[in-house]
């Protein structure tokens, strides 16, 4: 065990055991799955993606690439979770990844032999011949070795929740910039918000010595976070990641609510997805330390020298015995001096500078110090030396089993080029700064390249302080910190050559400095194509360790300076999201919103099968016990309804009032047909075109008074109607005085259809006169049931003498019943919009189908309509050449010439002999049916000339399922031609 | 967690759309009314009649327990003022009360519910789980009164239920 005796922020009064791999460990309230690791001597926690080498945990924090894991077991495991990032609970059950049959016995190992093969790009090089072998050998092959974890293949059991953040200030990170902003704006009475990826608040604060104010910083750190609790208007998400900036200042964030716990709650949420607008907000998320490239630096045993110090101070872990340091900046001294405070044996710092910072207390314990030194390759897995070349040139190996590598700091700005601004390289810091920043968002602390505390506490409390003033509060006086000294001087070694080892520049994808130069060599020299032919940063840590050290290897490439070969956009999200938390509770059945009519639980209890029409739920037909198929349901639905009466729900078609003074005036704009003419108590069929001239709707308008429309539309063009007239008389027509809403909701309407319809209906509602005189076609009638306004209007869409009632939506499920109760003496059948589709093919009445956007009013037979008289929406349009051609496609039947056989909607038609090529092609079919009332198969298609052609033969030509066919053409309407049965 | 949060569907309501004819202002329609009309997205109530903005010249008016003829007789008070529409079936409205409630409807809708932004008074035309809601808050509790359509009532359910379970 490496735990160092004291010190540390961990409980250890609370043991925690866990299992890594089978095997069974302890560790402290307060561990991450890492720094247990590391306290256990656990070395090696995974093996790389493509040369399965084997690696150990490299970094202590989210930016983590190698010690990726599978967390718990079943339908909850969750693949390529970070080690890092995942806090210790009691129970927890982790496994590694890409390895078989085990972690330290990896077979796929042998891919390292092949490397020379796969090397940068060799997917696009290989698997290539023969052709035929890609599908069944190559894809499947690859598909196997590809990915990293693996997905339990369940169902994901559990809830996401999702929350909207308002704030004047978001602070993203509650390190020491972040702290120190969030404590100025709230002293100032803004409303802030505070989200921070770690448990507790503090980011380097808790990993680092420091002093702030005279206290520890991590104890400065608690304070502060204390008094930031004391706040109203601050609200502080911890465990919560921002990992997107988008337009109008949205900032969406997930926050780890159950994560941590060893089981949740049954439905306490997960995670929970926070959309936040910010007026302002202050990225203050710190800096990520930079590896150095070295032979082996991706050996187990090779860590950034800011892990070691956060395993030591953080987590009281000692991640190896005898240490070698190699750094290139200041900071590593920092973590040599917390090495040996604890205990630790540092053999050597090897500094790539000249001059260091002072240490005079480090050479009085014996450690040795190498400037103008470079550590040339890591031996061992996990590591047992290094090799060293001295700066006199010469080169000796120095025994270690731990690697601290300090190789500069890369501001985490990230989210700043989510808009699309490019960083902007800093010659200063060596390292890119965001230049144009998302509007209302500033970087502050390390994030803005100020690494020294002082400095970053100070930026943060400047930012606080302007984003204060932006808003016109006053700022709050805020004292300056006293802070322990700490110098952040580096100069970046981006590479050193000589190594014999492998040289890993992207850990996650295996890709190495030869990669790099191998894509410089093959002509992918822009920053965007390096990225993605050598995969650098592609992978789930999006290259946080590795994009800067490939940069400055391609410029070295390609002579350019890192400013001009430029940096990368990062793209959210910033670390990897669950899909389940941006889902939220919009999952299977609950993906979109259902609609249900008022007859649907009565539907339920008569067994009626649904579909989907839109968001609505719509009786699809209502079996019967002892009928074999669909099929057989529906012809019954529909030779009763035929024969005696039916009724269907049709509640869901658009209903909209129009209403006002110009109401008349505005739908003789819309319609192609005069309605100014419809008297009251009376309804027309109406048609409304796009303002290309296309048909865009359908349906049946009512006048209730003369300053009173009813209109109807299709269901699935309900708002498109209703923006449509919307957009007609408040910008076409702003002068008009007309009003209009949707009603759809307001009325549920039932179709009651059949020659008993009426005897029905009279003995349902025997207040009112359904005599054929009292309301004729086409005529509509007010009246009363329970106590509410009811409406009934004879309008047929079979064909049947029909009427449709309507009711207050309340009232639906009761009137459902109670025409079903007076209809069982009359054999009432339910139908639904199978039967009601069949009946209307059958009776040659357009639908969706035939209203498909492509269609004129002409194409359908109703050119006519279209009046002389006045101006419409469309009209012009219309009378373009190509849409009056007497030869376009228009609306006819077919009728197969062998009964027997059947036709299918979306076949074409040939004429007889013409060759099947889209020269010759004719037209198509609409809409296809079994006609049950003619006993063979019709159909509704839209064919060249057609209503000159009847009695002519076509081919029915269907090109995908076959099954061709010779049909006769007819007129549309197959069904009482002579539309007698409507007026009856 | 159940006495932070009362939620209760309102029954026997009397709703209406009033869209105001030309000519006429916000101020003679609510005049023929008895109730001083809300500018802007608020609402105001007087005599068990509410009066909740949705819109330039449109309006959602709400009374408690009326009669099934309400939508009626309020275009007859309004003849010649503005276009009504009944609406008594349309919406189902659900009483959202308790210290609770505000997260609960902060969690559905991307407006900021915030006292210093929204208050009693305030309305609201705005989604939830992608349906639409009008809502506006009543009092101080806070009390607020969702309405939605109808035929949404079994998903605006699921989100609601699903959302205060988890709080």
């Amino acid at each position: 065990m490496s735990r160092i005796a004291s010190g540390g922020l961990i409980d250890r009064s609370r043991a925690l055991s866990f299992t890594f791999d089978g095997k069974s460990y302890w560790g402290f309230e307060g561990d991450t799955l890492a720094s247990a690791l590391v306290a256990n001597d656990v070395r090696l926690v995974g093996r790389s993606f493509k040369y399965h080498r084997p690696r150990g945990i490299l970094t202590a924090g989210s930016e983590e690439p190698n010690a990726i894991v599978t967390l718990r077991t079943g339908a909850h495991a969750e693949p390529n979770t970070r080690a890092t990032m995942i806090e210790l609970f009691d129970g927890l059950e982790a496994s590694s990844q890409n390895r078989w049959p085990n972690l330290g016995f990896d077979l796929l190992a042998v891919n390292q032999l092949a490397s020379p093969l796969f090397v940068a790009g060799f997917y696009y090089k290989t698997f290539m011949w023969p052709a035929k072998f890609w599908e069944k050998l190559y894809e499947p092959l690859i598909r196997r070795t590809a990915g990293l974890g693996k997905l339990s293949m369940l169902p994901d059991p559990d809830h996401y929740d999702r929350e909207h953040g308002f704030c004047d200030l978001l602070v993203i990170g509650g390190g020491a910039a972040g702290l120190a902003a969030s404590l100025a704006a709230a002293r100032a009475g803004l409303r802030v918000i505070l989200a921070d990826e770690d448990a507790r608040l503090g980011g380097r604060l808790l990993s680092e010595r420091h002093e702030i104010d005279g206290l520890p910083s991590s104890r400065w750190a608690e304070q502060s976070a204390a008094e930031l609790a004391t706040f109203p208007n601050v609200r502080i998400l911890s465990r919560t990641t921002v990992f997107g900036i988008y337009d109008g200042r949205e900032y969406v964030a997930v926050e780890r609510i159950a994560d941590h716990l060893p089981q949740v709650r049954t439905e306490q949420p997960r995670q929970r997805l926070w959309k936040i607008v910010a007026k302002r907000a202050i990225l203050a998320t710190g800096a990520i330390e930079r590896p150095l490239l070295f032979g082996g630096n991706d050996r187990p045993g090779v860590m950034t020298a800011s892990a070691v110090s956060t395993y030591v101070n953080r987590f009281a872990a000692l991640p190896g015995q005898r240490v070698v340091l190699f750094t290139a900046s200041d900071s590593g001294w920092r973590t040599a001096a917390d090495l040996i405070d604890a205990g630790a044996d540092v053999a050597a710092i090897i500094d790539s500078r000249d001059t260091h910072p002072p240490a005079e207390a480090l050479g009085k314990r014996g450690v040795e110090i190498l400037t103008g030194a470079t550590v040339i390759d890591a031996v061992g897995a996990p590591v047992r030396k290094v090799k060293v070349r001295l700066a006199d040139g010469r080169t000796r190996s120095i025994s270690a089993d731990l690697v601290a590598m300090a190789g500069g700091w890369n501001p985490a700005i990230g989210l700043g080029s989510n808009l699309g601004a490019r960083p902007v390289w800093s010659a200063p810091i060596q390292a890119f700064l965001l230049d144009e920043t998302p509007p209302g968002l500033t970087a502050a602390g390390a994030a803005a390249g100020l690494f020294s505390l002082g400095a970053a506490l100070a930026d943060g409390v400047r930012h606080a302080l302007a984003a204060t003033g932006d808003l016109g509060r006053t700022p709050s006086a805020m004292p300056g910190f006293r802070t322990s000294d700490d110098s952040d001087r580096a100069t970046p070694l981006w590479h050193v050559p000589g190594a014999r080892g492998k040289t890993f520049v992207d850990f996650q994808n295996d890709v190495t400095d030869r990669d790099i130069a191998l894509a410089a060599r093959e002509g992918f020299t822009s920053i965007e194509h390096l990225k993605r032919y050598t995969t650098l940063g592609m992978a789930t840590d999006q290259g946080k360790t590795s994009q800067l050290n490939g940069h400055a290897l391609l410029a070295a490439a390609t002579g350019k300076s890192i400013a001009e070969a430029g940096t990368i956009l990062s793209r959210a999200p910033w670390q990897p999201v669950a899909i389940g938390v941006l889902a939220g509770h919009h999952r299977d059945d609950h993906f979109r919103p259902e609609r249900r009519t008022a007859s649907h639980a009565w539907a339920i209890e008569r067994g009626a099968t649904f579909v989907d029409a839109g968001m609505w739920k719509r009786a699809q037909w209502f079996g019967r016990p002892g009928e074999r198929n669909w099929l057989e349901t529906v012809n019954r639905e529909v030779t009763m309804t035929r024969g005696g009466v039916g009724i269907c729900d049709v509640s869901t078609l658009g209903k909209i009032d129009v209403q006002g003074p110009d109401a008349a005036t505005l739908l003789d704009r819309l319609y192609i047909n005069i309605f100014s003419t419809l008297a009251v108590d009376k309804a027309r069929y109406g048609v409304m075109l796009r303002e290309d001239g296309f048909v865009m709707d359908d349906g049946t308008t009512t006048r209730l008074a003369e300053d009173r429309f009813f209109v109807t539309t299709t269901t699935v063009n309900t708002a498109r109607v209703m923006l449509h007239i919307d957009y007609a008389r408040q910008v076409l027509w702003p002068e008009l005085d007309v009003q209009a809403t949707s009603v759809t909701e307001q009325w549920a309407t039932y179709a009651v259809a059949g020659p008993r319809s009426r005897a029905l209906l009279q003995q349902a509602f025997p207040d009112i006169d359904l005599a054929n005189e009292a309301l004729p076609y086409m005529g509509a009638a007010i009246f009363r049931w329970m106590g509410s306004e009811a409406r009934i209007y004879r309008l047929s869409f079979s064909g049947e003498l029909a009427y449709e009632v309507s009711v207050p939506a309340v009232h639906g499920d009761l009137l459902i019943r109670h025409l079903f109760e007076i209809g069982r003496s009359f054999d009432v059948v339910p139908y639904g919009t199978e039967a009601l589709g069949v009946m209307r093919i059958e009776k040659g009445h357009p639908a969706g189908n035939e209203l498909n956007g492509q269609t004129t009013a002409g194409d359908l037979g109703m050119g006519r309509m279209m009046s002389k008289k006045k101006d419409f929406i469309g009209r012009a349009m219309a009378r373009r050449p190509g849409l009056t051609d007497p030869a376009r496609p228009s609306l006819v039947g077919l009728r197969p010439v062998d009964r027997n056989q059947k036709l299918r909607a979306g076949a074409h038609l040939l004429s007889p002999g013409a060759e099947a090529i889209a020269a010759n092609d004719e037209g198509y079919v609409t809409s296809a049916a079994w006609s049950p009332t003619l006993g063979h198969s019709i159909a509704l298609a839209l064919l060249a000339n057609g209503p000159a052609r009847y009695g002519e033969r076509i081919i029915v030509h269907d090109p995908v399922r076959g099954g061709d066919l010779e049909a006769e053409i007819c007129s549309p309407v197959f069904v009482d031609p002579e539309g007698e049965r409507v007026r009856g | 967690m159940a006495d932070q949060l009362g939620v209760e569907e309102i029954h026997g309501l009397g709703i209406a759309t009033v869209m105001a004819r030309k000519g006429a202002t916000g101020a003679a329609i609510g005049a023929a009314l008895g109730i001083v009309p809300p500018e802007g997205p608020h609402m105001a109530t007087a005599n068990a009649l509410t009066m909740i903005g949705t819109g330039p010249q449109s309006w959602l008016v709400v009374k408690e327990r009326a009669v099934p003829d309400f939508a009626n007789a309020l275009s007859e008070t309004l003849k010649g003022l503005a276009s009504v529409s009944d609406q008594s079936s349309s919406y189902i409205v659900t009483r959202l009360t308790g210290s609770d409630a505000r997260t609960v409807l902060q969690r559905g809708a991307p407006i900021d519910f915030h006292p210093d932004c929204f208050r009693t008074g305030s309305a609201a035309t705005t989604m939830i789980a992608h349906i639409g809601v009008i809502l506006w808050q009543i009092d101080d509790s806070p009390t607020y009164h969702v309405a939605t359509f109808r035929s949404y009532a079994q998903s605006f359910q699921h989100w609601l239920s699903a959302t205060a379970a988890a709080l």
